[in-house]
């Protein structure tokens, strides 16, 4: 033989007869059906799961043309000389190399934070933010219920007549700090005044940056507008 | 084999050596796709839904126009596609194009925290409770004179 060792694991591997694996057949009547007209064998290779078979092969085994009843359990495998082959030239360090420069060029599943984002819902509990009526009016009429709902005790109102004669909050702070973001003042509003946006990028290096009052969620509000609009509008249907 | 290095190659192809420059000095994968649109600070936004380019979950990505960039600096319209509760891009989006620009609506802030900006809180309430100011009686009133 003049062939190369390499060149002849190839060969080998090419002649070699495939041996289906077990679990590519489905399920278990099929699987009996498919064993009996099968052609017995006692390689390791093969693979039996259920008691009838084994016992139906195993008398098929005793019969006067069966197959020795001892097989060398490297019977199919490579040889020796193979395996040396596969030792001397590193072939499994070659493959295990390649997989590694594939992956230096493949883009990985880690999203990029700030430049890509995971999704969010329209529903995501975020900053909070007082809105106004598309005239311009506050929304808010210091009827208190997210305060009491508030099982963080995060939210003060204050209230007073204006000078028109409407009731309007002249405090509303929520101290960020202790809001736990469990959604209910946004689902205690019965005039959609306090919402939770989807933002939820407004960390801050001071604590007393997050003791939100009224001005700061007025604010938060107009700036976020057609974002809590659009969600709102997505989620309605389901409220 | 993959075809991540095939990709690779040509999307630096597509993108010319300027931009693939920029994009690995700050995104760091030679990424490649429609530009979707820019908002009023120059951020550019990028789409590619081809599952063979890019990832499931990082087919949207912005490209800040500030050196210094932070993930604040997004306006809230394009926020709301970037984090794909909106399927379309603002300037194709019914429903934002619709609630957006009240009158009143306020120019976007990026968060100003650890800055001079940075929100100071403060009572929106006129006080209730003052300081004692002491205030001296009259000498020789009434009660001296008897």
């Amino acid at each position: 033989m003049s062939l190369s060792p390499v060149r002849a694991i190839v060969l080998r591997r090419l002649a070699a007869p495939r041996v289906l694996p077990v679990r590519a057949f489905s399920s278990a009547p099929f699987r009996a059906a498919e064993q009996s007209t099968a052609k017995p064998s006692t390689s390791p290779h093969k693979v039996e799961t259920d008691g009838a078979s084994r016992s139906a092969s195993s008398l098929k085994d005793l019969g006067p043309g069966a197959a020795p009843l001892y097989q060398s359990p490297y019977a199919g495998g490579p040889s020796a000389l193979d395996k040396a082959a596969d030792l001397f030239f590193f072939t499994e360090i070659v493959k295990g190399m390649w997989i590694t420069l594939e992956n230096m060029f493949r883009p990985p599943y880690t999203i990029m934070y700030p430049f890509e984002k995971g999704p969010i819902s329209p529903r995501f509990r975020g900053e909070h933010a007082l809105r106004r009526y598309s005239n311009g009016e506050e929304r808010c009429i210091a009827c208190k219920l997210c305060e009491a709902i508030c099982p963080a005790l995060a939210i003060t109102i204050e209230s007073e007549a204006r000078e028109d004669g409407s009731r309007r909050t002249t405090r509303y702070d929520i101290d960020m700090t202790k809001c736990i973001y469990c959604g209910l003042c946004q689902e205690a509003c019965p005039v959609d005044a306090i919402v939770e946006t989807s933002n939820y990028e407004y960390s801050t290096e001071t604590r007393e940056e997050l003791l939100y009052n009224k001005e700061k969620l007025l604010a938060n509000g107009d700036r976020m507008e057609p974002e809590i609009a659009a969600n709102i509008m997505a989620d309605h249907v389901y409220r | 084999m993959s075809n991540s290095l095939w990709r690779y190659v040509k999307n630096v192809q597509a993108m010319g050596f300027k931009q693939y420059i920029r994009a690995m000095w700050y995104i760091g994968d030679a990424k490649h796709g429609k530009l979707m649109g820019e908002d009023q600070f120059g951020n550019k936004y990028y789409e590619n839904l081809n599952p063979e380019q890019e990832t499931p979950g990082r087919q949207r990505w912005i490209d800040f126009t500030q050196h210094d960039f932070n993930a604040s600096q997004v306006p809230p319209e394009w926020h709301a596609w970037l984090n794909h509760i909106r399927k379309d891009p603002p300037s194709s989006d019914f429903h934002l194009i619709q609630a957006s620009r009240p009158k009143w609506i306020g120019p976007w802030r990026e968060n100003l925290t650890g800055t001079r900006g940075a929100f100071k809180t403060y009572s929106t309430t006129k006080p209730k409770f003052f300081p004692w100011e002491p205030k001296v009686g009259q000498r020789g009133g009434p009660s001296a004179s008897a």
